[in-house]
């Protein structure tokens, strides 16, 4: 995990410059799209893995968080005319006061358990929002198409911005992925993970630890959804509340590697754009295979490299040396 | 007015009932060894599908599946442990939680293209129709649904606190170490169990098929629901998962009629929730 | 001897231009776009949509004897017979994916128009990006009434919407007080809880206060649900003279079941969308008699019109089985789009967008039962766009209303489930 060595440094480098300088020589929307879709449910993963591979609560509810960014950010500006900006922040705060709220009465929950109920979560704030008529109910809300400023957080002509916003949130949460793992909290947080009574015995305060973690998670997923309803400028409980969302962030924290601070990255790396492609290539046809392949590759990463990506890489590493 | 009430409870039984034998499968497994199967919607699926399969190629009527059934799903739950979810039995919970996921999706577009996304229904099994008794309409199909699912749940628990092999899987659920220091061949129980809980649910399955429609997707809706039952009756406990399978039939039928339908599932998922957090083994649950 | 060279390299390299610019000017093949949810839940509507436009693709293609635009001729006459070809992209449904598979449509496959998409959502995303990019979208078959209030350029929709068919539901119930004198006062509002059934809900809402209906019961549900005995019980308890429902073929199968299970018989049922699916009536077979469908084609409206038969023969050969409502629809828009690149003489995005402003297709040359094809100016709604209704007798689908374009008198009140 150490990072400061000058070959990290340099490879970090050239990583950001690639990265840069992918849409200018990518320059149809669709391959940039698929960066975004990377950079967005990168993120997601990164503020996942802070509670999931860090702390241990294995969450399949994080879509919540997720719709309530977009919600929030959205309403406030159809409504109120609140700058998306400002909404985002809100939208993160509120998301993290959900977190707290749901996450103080499940702290004694562990494993199974809490991951059901993380689902449970999910479905019943899907369920509110889908009929709670103040904020568009079953129909959504479709966001006004005002004139392309960064200040507006809206653009028209081209994804570039969008491409470099989200680039941007992405290394912001790694660096908050990074300083939480580095930190004393990052080691309460593997502590809880072991083991909880450890983890009392030990003097650290679980509950509190557990709720930072998650309130933490929440506010970076939440600002994903608030980039989200930017980006797509529609968003109905059916598209920004549903559990595959939940579930695919968790895939792609596990295959690129939990418990590290560029695993989930990793494998968004990898998922999105095989599922991005797959469904291109072969979803038109209706035949389900581009699934199959999903479905298959999950399972085998799951019984084959359970650290992930991340974890095979480490392992070669350490064999080179 | 209150004939209204009585038939919803009468309905909330029924899909209770169907609920208890699917949750008792899953929980069997979790018990075991601390597998949540996300596929078990999907073996529900297959289930389904072998008894519509059966009656459209060969006029067999789903009651006279549900032997095949039976061990077909006994075979595939088998075969599943054996040839995957074994291989993470020794992994990290990340991947025990995601390896059925991935098994699930795997299924269910298997499905859809053998299959098609389309619709089937069985549409004259032997026995159909609804009889009227005291003015509550109740569904044939579903009526021995619910009495297919007793006698079967019934059979599981006996089978459990009876037979030889019933106690080592008990004695497994209970307490892993202690049952391998009795000499119980866990990875054979392990295998057992899941291939026992794959076999009930396809009993479920063929019962569904019945009066239910029959398509690649239609294990999400009632996979979900059997987590939550089964961690409400409490993991391992056949008798918590038969319970909370008929109360979670009652609160969604009854909560639905009583309250708003459009939130009747989230009522179930709050009970889930409550219980769990006053109770966290859930109701039986040790 | 440099003057011959320099003129014989000149006329080489001008025939040579002159043969690569007809090569432009004339394209071969011309390509369309085509956004369904062929994967997910609601795939089977999507592969249906899916055969509805390979079956118009093909007679436009072909030499085929029917009253429809460019069916006579092999493809696109004024283009030198360029064939159309269609490029698919599925949405699964999700709105996402709608935009992403427009722009990738348009700037990397390079269609020339997109149409689809089904549902609402998906379709209000994917014009979208085709708005910013300038090209047609041709909307074959999203019902959002919003869709066409947005004040789009480029966004043409030949079907009717929510409004329209809403609307349509309680003239019908008006008339049939006005024939038989019985007597409807009051309706249940069921839907299912997406973009889609919410606003149908709020248009039935709406027509009801209008047509002075009493609504007794407003029920949204989940799609997909393992049991709906509570809805019901709520709908047997509320006692309407009408059940109204709108659902997708799921919900459309499950309730008619629980309704005949629990002996749900209101005076009469209106419904929409999944009671028209192919899997409908394969799945319930008798118990989907009586049923009243909003549609926008029927198989009897060849009565009047033969091209509806003879297009659905040629369907039928094709896929064996009989061209569904859905397929129709999705069948309508690749010859907008086709007709107006012929009539524009050009693939390019200005001149056929201004043709397909001044479309005006007679009614004799479609499989609806519209007076034709015509955009508004502003809000590029077809404004012959109507509704019918088709009622399921004998296991069959019959317009019933208007009553001057019934083939069949509609069966009022419910004739109650078969035993």
């Amino acid at each position: 995990m150490g990072k400061f060595g000058l070959k990290q440094i340099l490879l970090a480098i050239i990583v950001l410059i690639l990265l840069i300088s992918f849409p200018w020589v990518f320059r149809k929307p669709f391959p940039q799209h698929v960066m975004i879709l990377v950079f967005m449910f990168g993120m997601m993963a990164v503020a996942w893995n802070i509670m999931g591979g860090y702390a241990g609560m294995f969450s399949f509810g994080q879509v919540a968080f997720f719709g309530i960014g977009a919600y929030t950010s959205s309403f406030l500006l159809i409504t109120y005319q609140v700058n998306p900006w400002v909404g985002l922040i809100i939208g993160g705060l509120i998301a993290a006061l959900v977190g707290l709220a749901i996450g103080y009465p499940c702290s004694n929950l562990r494993g199974h358990y809490f991951a059901i109920a993380s689902i449970a979560f999910g479905e019943i704030v899907r369920t509110l929002f889908t009929n709670w008529k103040l904020i568009g109910a079953a129909e959504g809300l479709t966001l006004p198409m005002l004139d392309e400023s960064f200040k507006n957080f809206i653009f028209h002509s081209s994804k570039l911005p969008y491409y470099y916003i989200m680039l941007v949130f992405l290394l912001l949460s790694l660096l908050v992925c990074y300083f939480v793992a580095t930190s004393k909290m990052g080691y309460y947080f593997r502590a809880i993970k072991e083991s909880h009574d450890v983890a009392k015995v030990l003097g650290i305060n679980v509950v509190w630890y557990r709720l930072i973690a998650i309130m933490i998670s929440a506010f970076l997923t939440a600002m994903a959804g608030t980039f989200y309803a930017q980006y797509i400028l529609y968003l109905d409980p059916d598209s920004v509340l549903i559990l595959p969302i939940s579930v695919q962030i968790v895939l792609i924290s596990m295959l690129g590697g939990a418990g590290s601070i560029l695993g989930p990255v990793i494998g968004a790396v990898i998922l999105m754009p095989v599922s991005e492609v797959t469904r291109v290539m072969l979803g038109h046809k209706g035949t389900g295979i581009d699934m199959m392949i999903y479905g298959a590759l999950i399972t085998v990463i799951s019984v084959y490299q359970p650290k992930g990506v991340w974890g095979l890489l480490t392992g070669i590493a350490k064999r080179l040396k | 007015m209150p004939e209204q009430l009585l038939q919803q409870i009468v309905n909330g039984l029924l899909i209770g009932f169907i609920y208890s034998l699917i949750a008792i499968g899953l929980t069997l497994i979790w018990g075991v060894m601390n597998i949540v199967n996300f596929a078990h919607g999907d073996f529900l699926m297959v289930g389904m599908f072998i008894s519509f399969w059966l009656y459209t190629l060969y006029g067999l009527d789903p009651l006279f599946s549900i032997p095949i059934c039976t061990v077909a799903l006994f075979v595939l739950g088998l075969l599943i442990y054996r040839w995957i979810v074994s291989k993470v039995m020794k992994g990290p919970m990340l991947a025990q939680l995601v390896v059925t996921f991935g098994v699930s999706i795997f299924l269910a577009n298997l499905a859809v293209y053998l299959w098609t996304p389309d619709f089937r229904l069985i549409d004259k099994p032997l026995l159909s129709g609804t009889w009227n008794i005291a003015g509550i309409n109740l569904s044939v199909p579903k009526f021995v649904a619910t009495i297919g699912s007793v006698i079967a749940s019934l059979f599981v628990f006996l089978f459990m606190k009876k037979t030889k092999t019933g106690k080592a899987i008990l004695a497994t659920e209970m307490d892993r170490e202690a049952a391998l220091l009795m000499g119980i061949n866990t990875e054979r129980i392990n295998s057992l169990s899941f291939g026992l809980g794959a076999a009930l649910v396809g009993i479920a399955g063929a019962f569904l098929s019945t009066y239910y429609y029959i398509y690649p997707q239609v294990g999400g809706t009632f996979g979900l629901i059997a987590f939550s039952i089964v961690a409400l009756g409490g993991f391992g406990s056949i008798e918590g998962a038969f319970i909370a399978g008929i109360i979670v039939g009652l609160a969604q039928t009854l909560g639905g009629f009583i309250f708003d339908p459009a939130y009747k599932y989230a009522i179930v998922f709050m009970i889930y929730l409550i219980v769990v957090w006053i109770r966290p083994q859930g109701l039986l649950g040790w | 001897m440099g003057t011959r060279k320099f003129f014989v390299f000149s006329l080489f390299f001008l025939g040579l231009f002159i043969f690569i610019a007809s090569g432009f000017a004339q394209p071969k093949v011309i390509k369309i776009g085509a956004i369904y949810p062929l994967s997910g839940n609601l795939a089977t509507t999507g592969l249906d949509c899916k055969r509805g436009v390979e079956m118009a693709v093909e007679i436009i293609n072909g030499k085929y004897d029917l009253s429809l635009p460019l069916a006579k001729t092999e493809g696109l006459p004024n283009l030198g017979g360029a064939k159309i070809e269609v490029i698919f992209g599925d949405s699964k449904g999700d709105p996402r994916n709608g935009m992403a598979e427009a722009e990738r449509l348009v700037t990397q496959e390079k269609v020339v128009a997109v149409i689809g998409a089904y549902q609402s959502a998906v379709t209000k995303t994917a014009s979208q990006a085709t708005e910013r990019l300038k090209i047609p979208f041709v909307n074959s078959d999203s019902t959002s009434p919003t869709l066409t209030e947005r004040g789009f350029k480029y966004f043409f929709r030949p079907e009717c919407t929510d409004t329209i068919f809403a609307k349509n539901q309680f003239e019908f119930l008006q008339d049939i007080k006005k024939k038989t004198g019985m007597k409807l006062e009051s309706v249940a509002l069921l839907y299912e809880n997406t973009e889609w059934g919410a606003n149908v809900g709020k248009e039935e809402q709406k027509y009801a206060k209008e047509f002075k209906y009493k609504v007794v019961e407003d029920i949204p549900y989940s799609q997909n649900a393992t049991d709906v005995s509570s809805e019901v019980g709520k709908l047997i308890k509320a006692k309407p003279d009408v059940l109204l429902h709108a659902s997708y073929i799921t919900d459309a199968i499950l309730y008619t079941k629980t309704f005949k299970e629990l002996g749900f018989s209101p005076k009469g049922f209106a419904t929409m969308a999944g009671y028209l699916e192919p899997d409908y009536l394969k799945t319930v077979k008798s118990d989907g008699n009586y049923m009243v469908v909003r549609s926008t084609f029927a198989l009897d409206l060849a009565k009047r019109k033969p091209l509806v038969a003879q297009v659905n023969d040629l369907f039928k050969k094709k896929y064996g089985m009989d061209m569904s409502g859905n397929a129709a629809r999705s069948f309508t828009a690749p010859f907008v789009v086709a007709e107006a690149i012929n009539r524009a003489k050009s693939t390019d995005p200005e001149p056929l967008t201004k043709a397909l402003t001044e479309t005006n297709i007679p009614g004799d040359q479609i499989v609806n039962p519209w007076k034709g094809i015509k955009f508004d100016s502003k809000t590029h709604q077809n404004i012959y766009a109507t509704g019918i209704l088709v009622q399921i007798q004998n296991e069959q689908y019959f317009t019933v209303w208007p009553f001057d374009m019934a083939s069949k008198d509609v069966i009022w009140p419910f004739a109650g489930w078969k035993k």
